[in-house]
């Protein structure tokens, strides 16, 4: 269990209590996923799980190192729905028959989640990278049911939940129902000045559009 | 009432020790045919949670995790097994969601009642989103649930008001439980006792206005429903029954065969009608307690 909120280092973003899952929305080339990858860095004690739709194991695991997550096995896992050979990667990489396959999607995630809780880990961030891959394998009935049961897994273990979603491929109700199961919503969008972000639902946060670097180091 | 399914009669002894020492009420069984008979008695218990062995003779805990969610979708799911996650073949069950423990270790009973009272307490295996304070509407919901039959004639002249006002197919007041959508009155159509998570209300109730659907099919949530599609639900209206200390405990629906639009006045006045139907909900529970004092 965890005492002290999430804080993102180098976001516009202030610290989000355990137990929080955020949807994130915004389209593949709005910084959304860097956005994403961000959130999930946080500090040396703290663990890691994504679950990657749509890019491979070892591509996502050079973007989370770029992040700013800190890749150790012990405290940082990768459930891999896409699958191929990718070696030697500093994270327990456990592969998943699928995007349709949301059980063992939610399995494994029970799973390795216990063991770093015996590690001594405190407070896991996980990350769903994305959504719209599940949405797009899957109907929307097993992906709320999907997405209820791990926002409650998150929430019991005091964790922190980011939920990527692009808006522009499902229809507003969709994404408000999603959103329903989270605690907020982050809506990320593109203006002159480059990419902005805006938080709703979340205690403490900035009403407005505020700007973030949406590269990767 | 926890369906707790363990081929191994000491292990599942000791589960179904640990969940009774909880406080839950247990039913055992050793086979999917035993756990398949506990889900079809029809005087049975409301199945609260399922905690399945993932081996099974003839099967594995998986093939009863979908029956459950064929027959009380809203159960808190979990295997509860000594095989490994990487040994599990989930690839022909990913839509039915479950919760995974390991069995073998020495706390493994205690982490599986912590598990249950978050799932049970929260709700979370629902596929449907749950108004904030669920608690409370199901406590309201309590009060209205008595003798529904009394109010037939005087609901069935509302719904019958709002398909000849609106130029409907049909209209329809629903009271929405824990699980369940059942009506207290249909007119120009005929619907039985429902799951929650395949109603157009149970999202609708969610909306603090009157909710307008004009095209049913086009909507990811309905699109692949069969049970909207058989009713003829093309469009689709609702406004909340909501009690008077603010909860929704239902709707008043209308709907059409074909997608149509709904305007501004047409919503007032559907909101009219639903106010109007829990005002006989909330006259006949005054009638029916204590003489008529305001007990709310």
């Amino acid at each position: 269990m965890r005492d002290g909120a999430y804080d993102f280092e180098g976001l516009p973003l202030a610290d989000v209590d355990p137990g929080s899952s955020v949807l994130l929305a915004g389209s593949p080339h709005s910084g959304a996923r860097t956005l994403a990858l961000r959130m999930l860095a946080g500090a040396t004690d703290e663990g890691t799980i994504v679950v990657t739709t749509n890019r491979r194991a070892g591509r996502l695991a050079g973007d989370c190192e770029r992040a700013g997550i800190e890749m150790e096995a012990d405290r940082t896992a990768i459930i891999d729905c896409v699958g191929g050979e990718d070696p030697d990667l500093p994270a327990r990489v456990m592969p998943v028959s699928g995007p349709s396959d949301l059980t063992g999607i939610g399995m494994r995630f029970s799973d390795v989640h216990r063991s770093f809780q015996r590690a001594g880990v405190e407070g896991v961030r996980t990350g769903i990278c994305s959504l719209s891959t599940l949405l797009s394998f899957g109907e929307l009935q097993p992906v709320s049911r999907f997405v209820h049961t791990l926002v409650g897994r998150i929430d019991s273990v005091d964790g922190l939940g980011v939920f990527l979603v692009d808006p522009s491929m499902h229809d507003d109700r969709t994404i408000s129902t999603l959103s329903q199961f989270c605690t907020g919503r982050i809506d990320v969008r593109e203006a002159e000045g480059g990419a902005e972000l805006r938080a709703r639902g979340l205690p403490d946060q900035s009403r407005e559009w505020a700007a973030f670097d949406p590269t990767l180091e | 009432m926890i369906l707790c399914v363990d081929p191994d009669s000491t292990a599942l002894a000791a589960t179904r020790d640990a969940l009774a020492d909880a406080g839950y009420e247990v039913v055992t069984a050793g086979t999917i045919a035993d756990a398949r008979d506990v889900l079809d008695d029809p005087d049975g218990p409301t199945l609260d949670a399922l905690v399945t062995e993932y081996e099974l003779p003839g099967g594995t805990g998986l093939d009863v995790v979908r029956a459950v969610r064929e027959h009380a979708p809203d159960a808190a799911c979990v295997l509860f097994t000594s095989t490994p996650v990487e040994s599990i073949d989930t690839a022909a069950f990913g839509d039915v969601v479950a919760d995974y423990l390991t069995k073998d270790e020495a706390d493994a009973r205690e982490a599986l009642c912590d598990v249950l009272e978050q799932t049970l307490a929260f709700r979370s295996q629902t596929a449907y989103p749950l108004p904030d304070d669920e608690d409370a509407r199901l406590d309201a919901l309590d009060r209205y649930a008595g003798d529904p039959a009394a109010l037939d004639a005087s609901l069935d002249r509302l719904t019958e008001i709002a398909t000849a006002l609106f130029d409907l197919d049909a209209a329809a007041i629903g009271l929405i439980d824990a699980h369940e959508q059942r009506f207290l009155s249909c007119h120009g159509v005929s619907m039985g006792t429902i799951d929650r998570e395949d109603t157009v209300c149970t999202y609708a109730m969610l909306d603090d206005d009157v909710t307008v659907i004009e095209d049913v099919g086009g909507d990811a949530r309905f699109e692949t429903n069969e049970g909207v599609r058989a009713a003829g639900i093309a469009f689709y209206a609702s406004a909340s029954l909501v009690t008077p200390d603010g909860q929704t405990i239902g709707t008043f629906c209308v709907y059409d065969d074909e997608p149509r639009s709904f305007d501004a006045r047409e919503r007032e006045l559907l909101a009219l009608l639903a106010d109007e139907a829990m005002e006989q909900l909330e006259l006949r529970r005054r009638l029916d307690g204590d003489g008529g004092e305001d007990d709310a």
